[in-house]
């Protein structure tokens, strides 16, 4: 397996969310409650000395992705050639009878279910469908500051160094999530 | 279904011109993709990424509205279109008849930025219909253009953003590119510099994102005093001998009249650090730091934003800035910047007239030349006083024009109140001057006051709703245009028709040529197909070379070689190539602005108090400072209310927690800004990235008066001053406010 994953560029990242609205546009999701790509703000420091960071969180695809291991109903699948973490729809339940255990596995909170009752779990898929048509994620495109890369992790390592670290992210050594970063800090 | 793609763009009045590529099927847009070919490549913003809750919003006009309530009740009654352009020119026979053509006034704003639409074909129209009267004086802007023409005599005054590159050192003044755009590919150019070690300082009341990103150093300062600190600068540079006496000498003239102010030998006021510390808040030493190191980190780019200039000092603000990147010699050169309007490469022809003089055979070629841009209303009006009329280039000095910021003045006064006309009919396109002109509450006092109002829209704004007919437009995704970027970048967007026209709207072109047609009115731009139109303004461009190529496409990126650097020529050969100004050189002092005679508009740059500044009595009753800055979900008052932006950043005022405590404000309370003018109810954000004693309310937000007249849509002109400084800067920032949580009681807050 190659697992893919992503690399963000902290450091450039403006939090304009274009990222966020392509997503929804392509995706077509109307319900506001959802989103597939969630950009995260911090803020610290006392006027005038302060200091803002933003982080755009996709799923991360993990190489131990919790959501599937706890799903009741094997919903939740780990793609053996790309390591891209999909849901089954058909399989899903919806979140009122299981209990949303993928949402509290997750530690980033990537699957959504929307504000309709027992929805079924929607989240980043890597834009699979894109990926067979030899096209990057509509984020990678949406970018105005190219902040997001993708592509087989061990490759994105060799370019942009081993590390995980990002203001407002937390490495998770039990789902190991395929992510890198060019992290911003104080 | 089979899906097809088709090139378009975005094209609103932010920083931007966008391309999107729409997947159309079954005769709907179903989603976008941005520009996918070759570098710089133009992706569209948030803003575009979510035009499909636009283009299929439940709110779009769908057809022809004839008010039936009282005036502003929003009362309407569906028409067909043969009924509403029947209705449309009765009218405009009717006020031509009983009042005359000057008292039809043309608001025309920047909705549309595309070349077909909005003002043209109205101007056009009306122009054949007899004419109208014409507004100057744009919001964004208007200081800075007077102080870009003062001092250098152009408007294209900017080094191509790829330059940015060259520079040592980066300063902006109130530029925030990540929200405002400036031409897309300016915050991934800001990115890379800072990426490239160059240091990048931003000064400005907020903590904005472009300096939480992007810059080293963030210099708050308090709003309307930009000037003083640009002339402390010029003050520390002066007396430390570090200004550039040979390029003063050989490029500019009046330095020595600017001196004696700066030095004080003309008000006995030296201009020093300690002199600006008090009026900035910026202390002195951080004066004497920025101003050493502008003046010996070389080449750097001092980048005056607008918005500082949108005061009722604005100009002063601008030249000063201008003035100190001449003492510098920072023009010309790579990595450097002249500041001024900053377009660049010449993409987009600024429209203007030639002045209307008083030579009758003048004006008859002029007249016969081209009726569709001849306004027979303007003929014979003397240059407005305090305007820059001997320049060619700047903004129309045609003293029959009103200002923009004084429109509403104007409706109520009329020729009583020393306006050049009494105005009876708006005729308003592309705009929504209720919610972007200052002193909304002022505008519908105004608007009511008006016999006749027809307004061409999109969407039920503050301004249709005082309509008497509205005629529903469609958008850049139903028709074909060209769209021309702001700043100068250089490329031309083709915007494709993607779908066809939706319900009954129709385009501003369209509608124009059917009540031309009505009042049997011949004109030529309305008598020609609208792809001529496209392909004449092409043909005018020499960098257009393959027409058909730009429209398959959907954008053309010309080839500039080398990035484009303002007075380049000037700079290296001077004697073939004078500024374009009166005296061919750069003007510090201004011989034109002199004869003005107006103290309040002096020759040099100069740090000037008024009536809304913190030092005025005013600011007794009004102790706060408001600002109206941009935000990223909207461009202006386009994309209200939709929901994928709208969840991104909510309307709120910025408050720092030194203002908060005293009155009791909490983090998310709703809260009251008000001021003679009105008061806006308005979510509350408690924040450290605000100076002290200033309040940011994001403009564009739309007005909404509940039954005791609060803005319960926190629109941010319902608080502005619908006044104007001497050189026509509208005074959107820099306005007296206070804050309360509650109206009623603790109205002093403090």
């Amino acid at each position: 397996m190659v697992q893919l994953g992503f690399f963000i560029d902290q450091t450039r990242c403006i939090g304009c969310q274009t990222c966020s609205v392509a997503c929804k546009d392509w995706y077509d999701i109307q319900d506001e409650s959802i989103n597939f790509l969630k950009v995260k703000y911090f803020e610290k420091g006392k006027f005038p000395d302060i200091f803002i960071s933003y982080l755009p969180t996709p799923c991360y695809h993990c190489s131990e992705p919790l959501c599937a291991i706890v799903c009741p109903e094997h919903a939740i699948t780990k793609n053996e050639i790309s390591g891209i973490v999909t849901i089954d729809q058909d399989k899903c339940v919806g979140n009122e009878t299981c209990g949303a255990k993928c949402l509290k596995a997750c530690p980033y909170d990537v699957p959504q279910f929307g504000s309709e009752s027992n929805s079924k779990m929607q989240k980043c898929n890597f834009c699979i469908n894109r990926l067979e048509k030899n096209l990057n994620p509509i984020c990678v495109d949406a970018c105005p500051l190219y902040a997001i890369e993708y592509g087989p992790i061990d490759e994105l390592r060799l370019k942009h160094g081993n590390n995980y670290l990002a203001t407002n992210f937390k490495y998770s050594n039990r789902c190991r999530p395929s992510i890198f970063h060019k992290p911003k800090l104080k | 279904m089979k899906t097809k793609i088709v090139n378009t763009g975005c094209c609103h009045d932010c920083g931007g011109r966008c391309v999107l590529k729409a997947h159309v099927s079954n005769g709907k847009i179903n989603r976008f993709e941005t520009d996918s070919g070759e570098d710089p490549q133009i992706r569209a913003c948030l803003r575009g990424r979510a035009y499909r809750q636009r283009l299929y919003s439940k709110e779009r006009l769908k057809y022809p509205l004839k008010r039936v309530g009282k005036r502003g009740d929003g009362k309407f009654e569906r028409i067909s279109w043969k009924e509403a352009i029947d209705i449309v020119a009765s009218n405009l026979l009717r006020i031509k008849k009983k009042y005359g053509n000057s008292s039809i006034l043309l608001i025309a704003g920047g909705g549309n930025q595309a070349l077909l639409h909005g003002f043209l074909p109205v101007g056009a129209m009306l122009n054949n219909f007899g004419g109208f009267t014409r507004t100057w004086g744009i919001p964004s802007f208007e200081g800075t253009l007077f102080a870009s023409m003062a001092t250098y005599g152009t408007l294209n005054t900017g080094n191509h953003r790829e330059d940015l590159l060259n520079s040592k050192m980066i300063i902006w003044f109130g530029w925030n590119p990540a929200v405002t755009i400036q031409d897309p590919g300016t915050s991934l150019i800001l990115a890379k510099c800072r990426e490239k070690g160059i240091k990048i300082i931003g000064i400005d009341p907020k903590y904005t994102d472009s300096i939480g990103i992007f810059a080293e150093q963030w210099v708050p300062i308090r709003p309307g005093t930009d000037a003083a600190l640009l002339i402390s600068m010029t003050y520390v540079i002066i007396t430390k001998n570090l200004h550039n006496k040979e390029f003063i000498d050989k490029y500019s003239i009046g330095f020595e009249k600017y001196e004696e102010y700066i030095l004080g030998k003309e008000d006995n006021i030296p201009k020093t650090p300690e002199w600006a510390e008090k009026i900035t808040n910026v202390p002195a030493e951080t004066i004497v730091r920025l101003a050493k190191e502008y003046a010996t980190i070389k080449p750097a780019a001092l980048i005056a934003g607008w918005g500082p200039a949108r005061n009722l000092r604005g100009e002063q603000y601008a030249r000063a800035a201008n003035v100190l990147t001449v003492i510098t010699g920072n023009i010309g050169i790579k990595g450097g910047f002249a500041s001024g309007f900053m377009r660049a490469y010449p993409s987009r022809k600024v429209s203007h007239t030639k002045y209307v003089g008083n030579s009758a055979s003048d004006k008859k070629k002029d007249q016969e030349r081209n009726r569709d841009l001849f306004n027979p209303v303007e003929l014979g009006y003397p240059p407005r006083p305090n305007s820059l009329y001997k320049l060619r280039g700047g903004t129309h000095p045609s003293s029959s024009r009103i200002h923009y910021n004084k429109i509403y003045d104007a409706m109520l006064k009329g020729k009583k109140g020393g306006y050049p006309t009494d105005i009876k009919m708006a005729y308003v396109v592309g705009s929504n001057p209720i919610n972007q002109r200052s002193n909304s509450n002022l505008g519908v006092k105004a608007f009511n006051n008006l016999d006749y109002i027809i307004v061409h829209e999109q969407f039920m704004t503050a301004t249709a709703k005082l309509a008497d007919i509205i005629l529903p437009i469609n958008t850049f995704m139903e028709r074909n245009d060209i769209a021309v970027p702001w700043l100068g970048s250089p490329y031309y967007i083709y915007l494709n028709k993607a779908i066809n026209s939706m319900y009954e709207s129709k385009s501003d072109l369209d509608i124009c040529k059917m009540i031309a047609k009505k009042l049997k009115i011949r004109s030529k731009l309305l008598a020609t197909p609208e792809k001529l139109l496209l392909r004449y303004f092409a043909s005018k461009r020499k960098d257009i070379k393959n027409f058909r190529q730009m429209k398959k496409d959907g954008v053309l990126k010309v080839d500039v070689k080398e990035p484009y650097i303002a007075f380049k020529n000037q700079i290296e050969d001077p004697e073939n190539f004078p500024f374009p100004t009166l005296s061919g050189k750069i003007e510090i002092y201004s011989e034109h602005i002199a004869e003005m005679n107006n103290s309040l508009l002096p020759p040099i740059p100069k740090y000037l108090e008024h009536n809304e500044s913190i030092k005025s009595p005013h600011a007794t009753k009004y102790p706060l400072q408001l600002i109206t800055t941009h935000n990223r979900v909207r461009s202006h008052s386009t994309f209200h209310n939709m929901k994928w932006l709208d969840s991104i950043e909510e309307h709120c005022v910025w408050i720092n927690p030194l203002d908060a405590s005293p009155r009791q404000i909490q983090d998310g309370d709703i809260v009251y800004i008000f001021n003679d003018r009105g008061k806006i109810r308005i979510k509350a954000t408690v924040t450290e990235r605000i100076i002290p004693g200033t309040v940011d309310v994001t403009q564009g937000a739309w007005y909404h008066p509940d039954k005791d007249g609060t803005d319960i849509g926190g629109c941010a002109n319902t608080l502005t001053i619908d006044s104007r400084s001497p050189g026509g800067a509208c005074s959107m920032n820099d306005i007296l406010v206070q804050i309360s949580r509650t109206f009623s009681v603790d109205m002093e807050g403090s």
